[in-house]
């Protein structure tokens, strides 16, 4: 038997080395590579970079919802003045996992499903630099999701969830003031979150840095690339200094360390310093995704090229530069001294001009554009709209004295709503219905969209437009209740009111996901065609839903908007005029003839023993020592397995024959963690078997 | 739809997007009934606060309108109608027509990066004066220092007439800090356990009370009147009840006031309820409250030097775990001068009013007794406390209600 008669029916279960074909069975099981793409267990080894990112798009949804709820919980309680709806303990812990959530669960990992679905695409690879690395992020980050949510329901409900706010500062976070697991969950859960975003923060810069196709130059790298790049090194930097923080808090609570302990000298700004070091440059992580993807919907919908491509792209460098210098903009009231607060305040403003200039140059692209508005472009202009409420107000806090009046009230909590979710998660669901068609072959419906876009936005501003007029007129955040005498129980009731119009706008989202998803496939899943939107970037080059394998051949970029230069042109007039159809330009997807990484069982297991450790380490350290066994015998698993696998099915153990696919940089294919290393691997015919029907279960 | 009616539906979509505004405008201008807004101010600070910052609030509005009207001009000027569907050749258009296919302009986007920088450069001239003025403001050496402690979920107030700080003050009060009308107060605030802000909306922004950090403050009230507070930096399962009040009284009122908290408390007459309260109290809760004249430390009468003896002469000082439950709760000696209790929680008069006339005991109002008595019975019920009773007062439930109506009246005496 031969392994290219073996191939030709995909998924069977003949074991042998890679080595060579002469070996009939291989010594151990284990060290085999999964195989095939079809069903739900091939989601769990997959490392394509796809599917990661609808998967980490699902989970991102999936604790939307559990945030959102958590936020209904809170709008309730304070709904009318005392409030019983729940108590101030339960509160404490709500309001704490509805940030930690909405920031680590939410906006992240939603930016991380397009980081991770088209950032390959748009710089024309295959896949990620290192694609088993890129399926360890997902599930690391779904070990830190579950961990972190479970504390909710872990001896009750909410009895041991995190309770010190998602700054969780110190030393109210103490063992001696927060003697609950719940801050023990906060620290390890957050640090299990950091792994994971750190490392596919350095797998998505190096594929931008080392994978992109010939002749994408970084200038000719589309806005969102850029953006998401930007992001990427902000997490790089900004996440060692949050674990280092969370590290030092684990060490005072579980094994007495005395870093935040007063009583033993400590200062507790250190925690402040060292958490907003972090926490502001997340705020531009939160954001930049969303930038970017506006910057693509807008001008895609405008008919136009974005307005001032490089302006855009260095604002964008701009303000991941001074994110990084205003920090102590969040402890103005905290006696860092007032030259300290000068240097802060005054740098805080300027970081406004950067921000400034991308929303001009959006209206610039908007004028004189023929502007069609669809769903994705509604919410593009939403962001464009909300965010510069949410910039505006921004300003005024940066006038510190003025701030600190309005830090710590309602008046902050608008501020931030405005711009995380009327600027990055408007931006993120325009991003959804923007590239759902690239995705799963069919586009959402445009009239549940506009429907569920306008009663969101209603909603937003019914509940965070108030919070403005409330923390001016003193309301403080995070208290459990307040008196009926304080005058806050008429914006209090809108608020809440709105909060539930954004539940029905939500709903209607996912009503759509399901009706579209019912119509299209009544109607026999028509194609949607690769350029649905007639867009610009090149992940519109190829088929809807995108090929295992990407692009059918390397494609040469010579220009920015590469994609819609093949399609157009300009005639002797300087009129644009078609140049080529689209169906001519574009990648049909047809071509099986390429090299892919192989699956991995490893990615998966390894986030399992990561579990494992979070959960010792808080409640027994004999379950954190297994897990430490565990972790270590799946790298060694990870190291240990064969590059390639013979046996997989479908593209996997395909050759390209003579072509380097890929970055020339990067020797011969997206698999830079040496998964290419193919040399001596048979050849074989096998992959007409092959679907497409992979790329969506 | 035809273009009328489209016209209407964006006619009506802007009234009421303009009408909301409106509404909001007026419900910000008509500060009515908000005793915490910082939109009112009556302190000094209080108001060069709002002076600096509501010029800037008109300048963020008028850039809120322009780009708000240019997302609805070019909206409205430039929308083309299209296929519906969305499946035509070219996606969501119906032809092949395109715009000018403008890349950018570069003298425009450098004039719009240069004119927000001169515009913010201006804002951060007036910012920063303000805010070294603001800071620079310190009382005269001899005046009153107030050392103001936050604590899990109370203030306290050490009053020290002299201005130093490094002695025993001349009394302690709790949740009420009273100030002369129209000078300015020194506040040195502090905490005994985790953060937290101190914030009199209407007098001054907040500052935080950090653990093991003193922070100097100032206030000041330019009128006389009652001022609420609330703390501001999260410190815990009752930090949404941790309030406070300012109340600023004329020179004259405020001596009368000061004298009358300098003086001892006396014990009721035997026989009395009062009496009785006395002793329910000395064995129910003077472990923790003092009552100078009344409780006693290790068999030595309080005397208001414990303030200053009690932990080395830095009152303010971080207490640990057992710490925490001894002492650390409000001095009551002279509770019924004040207007609210269990951090500024509840009212301990009931038709009391904002500016009630602050020391004549028979305008004050009827005593909220229900509400005082719930809170000695069981006050986790009515504000959370820790369940290991190491922060918050504890339960009293095994005390009959004749007890409580006897611990009432005793407190009743003590103004």
């Amino acid at each position: 038997m031969t392994i290219t008669d073996r191939t030709i029916t995909a998924p069977e279960e003949t074991l042998a080395l890679p080595a060579g074909p002469t070996i009939a069975h291989r010594p151990l099981g284990v060290f085999t590579r999964p195989q095939g793409s079809e069903g739900w267990t091939s989601w769990l080894f997959t490392v394509d970079h796809k599917r990661i990112g609808i998967m980490y798009g699902a989970a991102a949804l999936f604790f939307f919802l559990v945030g959102g709820a958590e936020a209904l919980f809170i709008r309730l309680q304070l709904a009318t003045p005392n409030g019983s709806v729940i108590g101030a303990g339960t509160y404490n812990g709500v309001f704490t996992m509805h940030g930690v959530t909405m920031v680590f669960l939410v906006i992240m990992p939603m930016a991380a499903a397009f980081a991770n679905y088209l950032l390959p695409l748009q710089v024309g690879a295959r896949d990620v630099a290192f694609p088993r690395l890129n399926a360890f992020s997902f599930w690391c980050f779904l070990a830190g999701g579950l961990l972190l949510t479970s504390s909710v329901l872990i001896g009750g409900w909410f009895q041991n969830a995190p309770d010190g706010g998602w700054f969780a500062y110190a030393p109210n976070t103490g063992l001696l003031f927060s003697p609950s697991k719940g801050i023990d969950f906060y620290a390890v859960g957050l640090q299990i979150l950091g792994v994971a975003s750190l490392v596919s923060a350095i797998n998505l810069i190096v594929t931008v840095l080392n994978m992109r196709t010939k002749g994408m130059s970084f200038f000719r790298m589309p806005v969102l690339t850029w953006m998401l790049l930007i992001t990427q090194f902000l997490l790089l930097f900004a996440l060692p200094v949050i674990t280092v923080a969370l590290f030092l808090l684990m060490f005072d609570r579980l094994w007495d360390a005395n870093f935040f302990n007063v009583e033993a000298g400590a200062d507790p700004l250190l925690w402040q310093h060292l958490f907003w070091i972090f926490g502001h440059p997340e705020v531009y992580i939160l954001i930049l995704p969303a930038f970017g993807i506006v910057s693509e919907i807008i001008p895609t919908f405008a008919r136009k090229p974005l307005f001032g491509y490089h302006f855009m792209v260095a604002s964008g460098i701009a303000i991941g530069f001074m994110g990084w210098g205003v920090w102590a903009h969040h402890m103005f009231t905290s006696g860092v001294g007032p030259l300290s607060v000068a240097a802060f305040s005054v740098s805080t403003m300027f970081i406004a001009v950067p921000t400034g200039v991308k929303i001009l140059n959006w209206l610039a692209t908007m004028y004189r554009g023929r502007l069609r508005f669809t769903t994705p472009m509604l919410y593009a202009v939403g962001v464009v709209s909300m965010f510069t409420i949410g910039g505006l107000s921004g300003v005024t806090h940066s006038i510190a004295p003025s701030d600190t009046q309005q830090t710590d009230t309602y008046y902050i909590v608008a501020h931030f709503h405005y711009v995380i979710f009327g600027g990055a998660l408007l931006g993120l669901f325009g991003g959804f219905y923007f590239w759902w068609p690239k995705a799963f072959g069919y586009k959402l419906s445009e009239a549940w969209g506009k429907a569920s876009f306008w009663v969101m936005l209603i909603g937003f501003n019914f509940t965070f437009g108030p919070m403005h007029i409330l923390g001016l007129q003193g309301m403080s955040r995070r208290i459990a209740t307040y008196r009926g005498d304080e005058g806050f129980a008429f914006w209090n009731m809108v608020a809440t009111i709105g909060a539930f119009v954004i539940a029905v706008g939500v709903a209607m989202f996912f009503w759509n996901v399901y009706v579209s998803t019912r119509n299209w496939r009544r109607a026999g899943r028509p194609d949607v065609g690769p350029d649905p939107w007639d867009a610009r970037g090149l992940e519109w080059m190829t088929a809807s839903p995108v090929p295992e394998h990407n692009f059918d051949e390397d494609i040469q970029v010579d220009r920015l908007d590469h994609f819609w230069h093949r399609k157009y042109g300009v005639d002797e007039n300087h009129r644009v005029v078609r140049a080529a159809p689209t169906s001519e330009v574009a990648h049909d997807g047809s071509n099986t003839n390429v090299h892919l990484p192989s699956p991995s069982y490893w990615p998966i297991v390894l986030g399992g023993g990561i579990l494992l450790v979070g959960y010792g380490i808080i409640y027994n350290l004999w379950l954190a020592a297994a897990g430490l066994v565990f972790l270590v015998a799946s790298i060694y698993g990870w190291i240990l397995e064969p590059a390639d696998d013979p046996d997989a099915a479908g593209h996997h153990d395909d050759h390209d024959d003579g072509d380097d696919h890929g970055d020339p940089d990067s020797n011969g294919g997206p698999s830079g963690n040496g998964e290419s290393a193919s040399a001596e691997e048979p050849e074989s015919e096998s992959a007409e078997t092959e679907e497409e029907a992979a790329t969506i279960g | 739809m035809s273009g009328r009616a489209r016209g209407l539906v964006w006619l009506s979509s802007l009234l009421v997007i303009f009408g909301a505004i409106a509404l909001i405008v007026v419900a910000i201008v008509v500060d009515k009934d908000h005793p915490l807004s910082t939109l009112s101010p009556v302190g000094r600070q209080g108001r060069d606060i709002a002076e600096l910052i509501n010029p800037i609030f008109i300048v963020a509005g008028v850039v809120f309108f322009l780009v708000q009207g240019a997302v609805l001009a070019l909206w409205w000027r430039y929308r083309v109608a299209g296929s519906e569907s969305g499946d035509g050749e070219f996606g969501y258009y119906d032809d092949d027509e395109f715009p000018e296919q403008t890349h950018g302009n570069n003298r425009l986007e450098i004039a719009w990066t240069i004119v927000p920088t001169v515009l913010l450069a201006v804002i951060s001239v007036f910012t920063l004066v303000a805010l070294f003025a603001l800071d620079d403001v310190k009382a005269s050496e001899d005046d009153l220092v107030v050392t103001v402690i936050g604590q899990q979920w109370w203030w306290e107030y050490q009053y020290h007439l002299d201005g130093d700080t490094s002695t025993p003050p001349d009394f302690v009060t709790a949740n009420e800090l009273v100030i002369p009308v129209g000078q300015d107060v020194a506040l040195d605030i502090k905490s005994r356990d985790v953060i937290h802000s101190f914030w009199i909306p209407k007098l001054n922004g907040k500052r935080d009370a950090v653990p093991g950090r003193s922070h100097d403050w100032v206030i000041q009230a330019e009128e006389p009147g009652r001022f609420r507070g609330q703390c501001t930096e999260f410190c815990g399962l009752s930090h949404g009840y941790m309030k406070m009040v300012a109340v600023a009284l004329p020179s004259d009122k405020f001596a009368q006031w000061k004298n009358n908290q300098r003086t001892a408390a006396t014990a009721p007459e035997e026989g009395t309820d009062e009496a009785a309260g006395w002793e329910t109290f000395e064995t129910q809760c003077a472990s923790c409250h003092v009552i100078v004249g009344l409780t006693t430390r290790g068999g030595k009468p309080d005397t208001w030097r414990i303030y200053g003896d009690a932990s080395g002469g830095d009152a303010g000082g971080y207490l640990d775990a057992e710490t925490l439950v001894a002492g650390a709760a409000p001095n009551l000696t002279h509770l019924m001068t004040r207007s609210t209790f269990a951090g500024s929680a509840f009212d301990l008069y009931l038709d009391a009013g904002e500016d009630i006339p602050y020391l004549n005991l028979a305008d004050r109002g009827t005593l909220n007794r229900g509400e005082l008595e719930a809170w000695i019975f069981n006050a986790p019920e009515r504000k959370p406390a820790d369940a290991d009773d190491l922060r918050g007062m504890p339960a009293r439930t095994g005390l009959s209600p004749d007890d409580i109506d006897n611990v009432v009246a005793f407190l009743s005496t003590l103004d």
